[in-house]
């Protein structure tokens, strides 16, 4: 009988692999495969685009169909306008149970208007399902991690941009109308396309009094004079008419309000945080994934893709919430800050509030504070990028992305002057960069960032905690009892706690049970040399552990009663997810 | 208008539905949906569900469908203050029958939510009766990962979960001089000796060493808004405004723009003392102090509640964390007071028919008085039974070798009487309401000045002022996106134009008394309207004819 349940096991095996193999295009195994890429993948895809919002919606369908044991498609709810907030659940489904698994969460886009977050998610995505087969790294990443994907979070403002006129800062709202001017007029004064052609560029007039002129070595640039020199314009802000004759121009945009200002840790209201709502949550979108983020407590790391400056963001948002950060777990942040550093060149590993500007009420710290999750947010697109050098000339005024535009675009990036007549300012001009440039990367250079920013989320999620149980040890005691010392260790850098989370009992503890024993006492081991233990008087058979640090171990005994062999230990971890073992 | 029945109904329902007691969700329902049927003015709608599926309630009084300047009067927050709900519903009842209520309800709206929480009404008529502050939600509130898994035992089979007190060496609590039924902390300084341990009714079910501290109780709501949330805590919910009843009541404040100002009814008290000027707490960034504008006006109502409406001897009731009243205020930018709306009365010393004065408490004495204890003496005094289970001894599991007792106050007792007790403060309350829908900003306008300049040229010239007692709204609130500011707006006829001035003047929150002067150049002849206000003191039209 054994012979055969062996055979038939064996077959499987033979079975799997062959289908594994089938999976493998044979581009993917000569040399037409340029490393780390896939040559032929099941779902074809080119990233020198952007992609609205059926687009994405298409790839998770497409993931899911190809890989249906990688790839898992659901909507979290739906955003204001009423799209779907699709959650791709991304892991090796037939290996242990998903929600067992450390989680790494990913979301792109929450300003929908930084376009490129969103391909990073989709491409990360579309990269792990593809490369399970090929690659050793990722096809046990996979085992032993599950990755939660939320290719667009504000699908409403993506769809607005892409399809409306916008400059490269308008749309990072969602779209539920507000009186943002305080007249109880809603929305009556929004930007307006002038020449109807999909982009709001800068209104320019000719004046004597101007102080600014046109740049003659890039002549879409304009620049502003210094000292006594005579200006020839003045500059009339972005395309726009006063719609409601009040004497403003685009004063009521829409939306107006900051979805990344909408979450739950620190919130304050609008005068001391632009962009607040009335409570955070007040947005469908923001709502619906909370939910998911609290309904998912195995989420161990996570990532939010934002631009634009090339910087790993860690928490926290507010000065006063320094003293949160512990030495140790800053040490973790360091660990994989730094090497990003390396990873993405151009890019910096800096703290919210001191090396960008004070949030409250951001997503960053409701993930790492509120949640306790060990996160960071990417801004994407720097201008070092444009001839990989660091820029001398501050974030807006230098004129590198001309040059750049120039050379390598070919005059792509801009719209040229053109004269218009303006309902209130008469005779003026039009033109400047287009809403796809200076923010968004040109199509040649997505790609490449896309799967540097997914490698050092990769690195990310790979240090979420891995918890093994080192050694199982007996030791015959007086009479029938025998003591029961396992090892537990966490072979990676992120602890399963942070010391915040340990602090305010955001997680539950880590259980270390053992069962088929009868068990007598239960212990924390604090020095075996020593004989320093802590006794857990109350329900010894399962050990509470606050806290397994990274790299680091706990020693748990049990005493126990007559022959403990066959009894089994299990660890059992929200964020470090569950192993077990037999006792010789 | 769907409103049709009689107004002799309104008058009858007092009578017909006088109740001993305090009302389920169910006879809630009934109750307000009755009024919406029977009283012209009432509207009773849903602002949301509750996390256990209940409506929360809205009964809006009002003559027209058209918002006009408003109060929201809402209890029923923390689950374990019932008597609030109570009293809102005797308002409600005691309002429709004035004969002043017509005359308000021309300019003014009154809005009710008397229970906020509504999963937490029934609580208190559970087989088992246990103090109960929170929602439905499933909460871990030890947060060890299993949820509800140390709940309350009732050892005594009374129907209540009351407290254990146990004969302890680590024992810190002994019996109150003044009442021997009262426990109080021993105090090593007057030679006392601790002698129990007290905890609240029930065994140690996970056998963890800890008692009763996952019953998974649900948030209570008035731990969860936005104003200094208490994060963490036991009863907040697991972030800021997590709970459905929370965002159902601040989108309706923040929605309805002519909210002026929200009495809460709950355990804190800002009306009997009212908030003091702190320049520091009030000019940080994160602004944690009343300012110095909306404190004179606060001072003004204080003065309406215990002068004119004679409310008095409040106890002093500090703001808690998270909660609504604060969040009205500091967030939403609206005037926002609160009370617990019924105390036990102060038990005046008897004084000699000879003596004129009346013995006043010294300062010492006035430091001892334990509210237990003068609650029991008040219970005694009004013969009410059931408010305290005197200790009687029980055989604990937990602690076989021990002497253990169990008794205490009964839950709910000490905040909510019986409900016969509610009617004064009620009728009180009502008063104090009308007293301050009638202070709320009046906006008055002179008869517009009109020059002509030359032929076809107008110059108009306005003077708007607020007569009220009080502001157009909190000098917070000129801080607030949401809050509806002071306009001034002029619409022309199509043969006219502007030749100096602006479509709309906005200004900052006019106070009492306060006035400004516009004027505009207008080229053409023909009328002109003019309008000025805002949401919380009303819009006032003015016509000019220019000839």
């Amino acid at each position: 009988m054994k012979k055969y349940i062996l055979l038939s096991l064996l077959s499987f095996v033979f079975w799997v692999t062959n289908a594994q193999k089938s999976d493998i295009a044979p581009q993917d195994l000569n040399g037409i495969r340029a490393i780390g890429s896939p040559a032929n993948p099941k779902v074809k895809m080119a990233w020198d685009s952007y992609h609205d919002y059926a687009q994405v919606t298409q790839l998770g369908r497409d993931l899911v169909k190809a890989y249906p044991n990688l790839v898992k498609m659901e909507s979290v709810g739906k955003s204001y306008e009423g799209r779907d907030i699709w959650v791709l659940t991304i892991s090796d489904f037939n290996s242990g149970e998903v929600e067992n698994k450390p989680g790494f969460y990913i979301d792109g886009g929450i300003h929908a208007n930084e376009m490129q977050g969103v391909e990073v998610a989709m491409y990360t995505a579309w990269y792990l399902a593809e490369s399970f087969q090929t690659i050793k790294f990722i096809n046990t990443l996979l085992k032993e991690k599950v990755f939660y994907i939320v290719m667009t979070i504000s699908p409403d403002g993506r769809e607005n941009f892409i399809y409306k006129s916008n400059n490269s800062n308008t749309s990072r709202s969602g779209m539920r109308p507000f009186d943002n001017d305080g007249d109880g007029l809603v929305n009556e004064d929004k930007l307006d396309d002038l020449d109807n052609d999909g982009h709001i560029v800068m209104m320019r007039r000719k004046s004597k009094t101007g102080r600014w002129k046109v740049d003659t070595k890039y002549p879409t640039r304009m620049y502003q004079v210094k000292g006594d020199e005579i200006g020839e314009y003045e500059m009339l802000g972005y395309e726009g008419v006063d719609n409601d004759k009040d004497g403003l121009v685009n004063e009521d945009l829409i939306g107006t309000y900051d979805p990344n200002r909408d979450w739950g840790w620190n919130w304050q209201p609008n005068y001391v945080q632009n962009g607040a709502l009335f409570y955070p949550g007040t947005l469908p979108e923001t709502r619906a994934i909370k939910a998911f983020i609290v309904n998912h407590p195995n989420i161990a790391g996570a990532q939010s893709y934002h631009n634009f400056g090339g910087m790993f963001l860690r928490g926290p948002g507010a000065a006063e919430d320094d003293a949160l950060f512990s030495s140790q777990d800053i040490e973790v942040y360091d660990n994989i800050g730094k090497l990003g550093e390396k990873m993405i060149p151009g890019y910096n590993y800096f703290v919210i509030h001191k090396d960008l500007y004070t949030v409250y009420g951001g997503e960053i710290d409701f993930l790492s504070l509120t949640r306790g999750i060990f996160t960071f947010s990417n801004e994407l697109m720097t201008s070092y990028k444009l001839f990989n050098q660091k820029s001398t000339a501050g974030r807006w005024d230098n004129d590198e992305f001309n040059e750049f535009d120039k050379y390598l675009l070919f005059g792509d990036g801009y719209l040229e002057w053109k004269t218009f007549n303006h309902p209130q300012f008469g005779d003026i001009e039009i033109g400047g960069p287009k809403k796809n440039y200076i923010r968004n990367h040109p199509g040649f250079m997505i790609q490449e960032d896309a799967h540097r920013n997914m490698a050092f989320s990769l690195y990310h999620a790979y240090q979420t905690p891995k918890l093994e149980i080192i050694g199982i040890e007996t030791e015959k005691l007086s009479g029938d009892l025998v003591a029961v010392t396992a090892t537990v260790m966490n072979t990676r850098i992120i602890p399963t706690h942070s010391l915040h989370d340990v602090k305010n009992k955001i997680e539950r503890p880590n259980y270390i049970s053992l069962t088929g024993s009868a068990v007598v006492a239960g212990m924390t081991v604090q020095n075996e040399d020593l004989n320093l233990f802590t006794e857990q008087k109350f329900t010894p058979e399962t050990i509470a552990v606050p806290n397994i640090e990274g790299m680091g171990n706990v020693k748990v005994r049990w005493i126990v009663k007559g022959n403990p062999s066959g009894a089994t230990v299990k660890v059992s971890s929200a964020k470090g997810g569950t192993v077990s073992d037999k006792i010789k | 208008m769907r409103k049709k029945i009689l107004f002799l109904f309104v008058l009858c329902f007092g009578i017909t539905h006088a109740q001993n007691d305090y009302l389920n969700y169910q006879n809630l329902t009934k109750n307000l949906k009755e009024l919406d049927v029977k009283s012209k003015y009432c509207t009773v709608k849903s602002i949301g569900k509750s996390s256990g599926g209940k409506e929360i309630w809205l009964l809006t009084i009002s003559e027209s469908t058209t918002p006009k300047p408003a109060l929201l009067i809402t209890a029923g927050l923390d689950g374990k203050y019932r008597a609030g709900t109570q009293i809102t519903l005797k308002m409600i009842e005691n309002l429709l029958n004035s004969d002043k209520l017509s005359k308000i309800l021309e300019e003014k709206t009154i809005y009710f939510v008397p229970s906020v929480n509504p999963d937490a009404i029934d609580a208190a008529f559970a087989t088992i009766k246990m103090e109960k502050s929170g929602n439905d939600t499933k909460t871990d509130d030890d947060r060890d990962g299993k949820i509800g898994e140390d709940p309350f035992e009732d050892l005594n089979k009374d129907g209540l979960i009351t407290q254990l007190r146990i004969e302890d060496i680590t024992g810190s609590f002994i019996e109150s001089p003044e009442d021997s039924r009262v426990l109080i902390k021993a105090d090593p300084m007057k030679n006392q000796v601790g002698k129990y341990v007290l905890i609240s009714e029930g065994i140690d079910n996970d056998k963890d060493g800890m008692f009763n501290e996952d019953f998974s109780e649900g948030v209570n709501i008035d731990k969860n808004f936005t104003f200094d949330y208490p994060v963490f805590e036991k009863g907040a919910g697991v972030y800021v405004a997590s709970e459905p009843e929370t965002r159902a009541l601040l989108d309706f404040l923040y929605l309805n723009q002519n909210i002026y100002g929200v009495l809460t009814f709950g355990m804190h008290n800002n009306l009997s003392e009212t908030p003091k000027y702190d320049s520091k707490l009030a000019s940080s960034r994160i602004i944690k102090g009343w300012l110095e504008k909306d404190i004179k006006a606060v001072e003004r109502v204080s003065k309406l509640y215990t002068q004119k409406a004679a409310i008095k001897d409040g106890p002093k009731m500090p703001m808690t964390k998270g909660n609504f009243a604060q969040t009205a205020y500091f967030h939403a930018g609206r005037f926002s007071f609160s009370t617990p709306g019924w105390w036990v009365p102060k038990v005046e010393a008897k004084k000699d028919s000879l003596d004129s004065k009346l013995e006043k408490p010294k300062d010492k004495d006035k430091e001892a008085v334990n509210s237990e204890v003068s609650f029991l003496k008040w219970a005694d005094s009004q013969n009410i039974k059931s408010a305290f289970i005197n200790w009687s001894v029980i055989k604990h599991p937990d602690f076989p070798n021990q002497k253990v007792e169990v008794g205490g106050f009964a839950p709910y007792t000490l905040n909510n009487p019986p409900v016969n007790f509610l009617e004064e403060t009620a009728t009180k309350h009502v008063l104090f309401v009308e007293e301050l829908l009638a202070a709320m900003p009046k906006i008055e306008t002179n008869v517009p000045e009109v020059e002509k300049v030359r032929e076809n040229l107008y110059r108009i010239t306005i003077k708007v002022a607020n007569k009220g007692l009080l502001p157009t709204y909190t000098e917070i609130g000129d801080k607030i996106r949401f809050v509806s500011k002071m306009k001034t707006e002029i619409v022309l006829q199509k043969n006219q134009s502007m030749v100096s001035g602006r479509k709309y003047f906005i200004r900052n929150s006019m106070q009492a008394d306060e006035s400004e002067e516009y004027s505009w150049l207008i080229s053409g002849t023909g009328k002109v309207t003019i309008t000025t206000g805002c949401a919380t003191a009303g819009f006032k039209e003015v016509i000019v004819d220019l000839k």
